[in-house]
């Protein structure tokens, strides 16, 4: 097991073999996503159409999409995914990882149960939510039914549609209910013990210990979660409801994918993921400045 | 006295015990329609069982399209991708847990802005490379991802683990005339087990599922793989509901039962606590 033995004439240093060690990650990554993400980049400033040789365009990619109304409801349809997805979908991992964090029996169960659906191959995830939502005879709409409540056409109908596409993505929110499990674990019990002793009640414990110690945590899972809306919604449109009904859920990503690879404009499609890649660099930006200050007037 | 003491904990329970039913619910419906006998009228009531388990579904969709072509190339992609991330991020994290501090951090840095870069700002350029290199519409497309450790976070993980390995253990093979080779797969490696456990779960979830790139990058169907399959039974026809969850129902059960085996490992306390231990 030595991966060195055919350098037996000069065996490197230790510290070159280490480095080594970091070759294939570091070429992987910089082939396969450093570049290709820089090209996009650069392409976003010029016409290519993925073959002929890309010719420079200055910013006319950009005035294009800003004349384009549909690259507009994208961006509206993106924004609003985010402002209710993001928030939900940390809300429901941080009361999850509360509830369940108790070490006991059953729980590694709860727990388990709650990770379950994350696990679910995406295709296999949307198909299963098409049946649920189905207007007629999916199981979603019976329980409403048995319940005396109005059954919506889910995906048939524009308001209902794009909640459609958050609830689901509601149910996976593993990553975001381990890492904050994790979170609470690693707050010292001694702080509780010694809030007890001071007389803190529960309420007060989580507001003055478990909330600041966790909120690092938070608010990583809140970057990620924004960045990572800009992939996530690209399977479950692309399933359910390809981009309909009337444009209600066309997310960035999907327009992206139709510009680059039914249209050919490879150049607009750049241009387009710079866009959104700018607006939530300023959403993320303005969030954490505004967490700053408010933790600074904290303490 | 006692009922005073019981009773919250038996809600929390209860609460608890509920809210694990609702994320099993889809699942289940998805199994229990997937029985149901194609071209019967749909049910007027939530159906808790089928009446009649009609299990011929399954073997149905074999039948009806490639699906044991599709499950052969998902089952390569795996079989290949998850092996090659677990060498590129195991040996990316020895590495980092053992390089000085300059160059780590500058590695690990650049590993946490990637790991902010989505999949999709990623899509355009990787097809033109793919090209290049003459890959698309082979197995490779979808395979190649794991030389980049598939997520920069694997990479981050295996470091965590790697830093809480004594470094008199590895000082000590270092003595023995030990290369970094053989300190990495004869002292690192076998210490850090529950990693390996949890990043091969992730990976193989990640390759399985993957639908993003056979949509991008395959476009022959002998090179299909699952997730291409299940659109193509919804192409078959949309309102066959019993054979689309058969499908769907085939492509989870590996996972899930990959999961429950390993969840143990995998969500346990001190795995947990250990992977984000940074201090």
């Amino acid at each position: 097991m030595n991966l060195f033995a055919w350098l037996r004439g000069r065996v490197p240093s230790y510290s070159a073999q280490l480095r080594l060690f970091l070759l294939p990650y570091l070429l992987g990554t910089g082939v396969l996503v450093g570049l290709p993400a820089l090209f996009t980049l650069g392409m976003a400033f010029t016409e290519f159409n993925g073959v002929a040789r890309p010719q420079w365009d200055g910013l006319a990619n950009f005035q294009r999409l800003f004349e384009s109304p549909v690259v507009r409801l994208s961006l509206r349809n993106s924004l609003i995914f985010l402002l209710t997805a993001v928030p939900l979908r940390l809300l429901a991992a941080l009361c999850l990882a509360l509830l369940l964090q108790k070490r006991e029996r059953l729980f590694g169960f709860y727990r388990a149960a709650v990770y379950l659906p994350t696990v679910i191959p995406e295709a296999a995830y949307a198909l299963l939510w098409l049946w649920i939502f189905n207007p007629f005879y999916g199981p979603l709409n019976m329980a409403l039914g048995w319940l005396g409540l109005p059954a919506p056409d889910w995906l048939g109908d524009p308001t209902t549609a794009i909640m459609a596409i958050v609830l689901m993505s509601c149910f996976q929110i593993g990553e975001g209910f381990v890492v904050l499990l994790a979170g609470l674990q690693n707050i010292p019990r001694a702080l509780y013990e010694a809030a007890t002793v001071d007389g803190a009640n529960q309420w007060q414990a989580f507001w003055r210990i478990t909330l600041p110690l966790i909120f690092p945590w938070m608010l990583l899972l809140t970057v990620r979660d924004i960045v990572m809306s800009l992939q996530n919604t690209f399977a479950p449109t692309y399933i359910l409801t390809y981009g309909g009904p009337y444009y209600a859920t066309t997310f960035v990503p999907l327009l992206v994918y139709e510009i680059a690879f039914d249209l050919f404009d490879f150049g607009l499609a750049a241009a387009l993921m710079v866009l959104a890649f700018l607006v939530l660099g300023w959403l993320i930006f303005g969030l954490v400045n505004a967490v700053g200050g408010w933790r600074r007037h904290d303490d | 006295m006692m009922i005073k003491q019981r009773l919250p904990r038996l809600l929390h329970h209860l609460l608890a015990l509920g809210i694990s039913l609702l994320f099993l619910l889809p699942l289940y419906w998805m199994f229990v329609s997937s029985l149901r006998e194609p071209g019967l009228p749909p049910p007027r009531t939530i159906e808790w069982w089928p009446t009649d388990a009609h299990w011929s579904n399954y073997p149905e969709l074999f039948t009806l399209l490639p699906m044991a072509r599709y499950l052969r190339n998902s089952l390569l992609v795996v079989a290949a991708a998850v092996p090659l991330t677990l060498l590129t991020a195991s040996l990316a994290g020895f590495g980092l847990s053992q390089l000085p501090d300059r160059p780590r951090r500058r590695v690990i840095n650049w590993s946490v802005l990637f790991l902010l870069i989505p999949a999709s700002a990623v899509w355009l350029f990787r097809f033109q490379i793919l090209r290049w290199l003459g890959l698309i519409d082979s197995l490779w497309a979808l395979i190649l991802p794991a030389f980049t450790a598939s997520s920069p976070l694997f990479v981050l993980l295996y470091f965590w683990s790697f830093r809480r390995v004594p470094g008199e253990l590895i000082e000590a093979a270092r003595l023995d005339g030990a290369e970094a080779g053989t300190a990495w797969w004869r002292v690192g490696l076998p210490l850090v087990r529950p990693t390996t456990v949890a990043v091969s779960v992730l990976t193989f979830v990640l390759y399985w599922s993957d639908f993003i790139s056979p949509v991008l990058y395959i476009y022959q169907a002998r090179w299909y793989t699952l997730p291409i399959g299940l659109q193509l039974v919804k192409q078959l026809d949309a309102t066959n509901w019993p054979l689309l969850l058969s499908a769907a129902a085939i492509m989870t059960l590996p996972v899930t039962m990959l999961f429950f085996v390993l969840q143990r490992t995998f969500l346990s306390e001190q795995s947990l606590g250990q992977l984000f231990d940074r201090s």
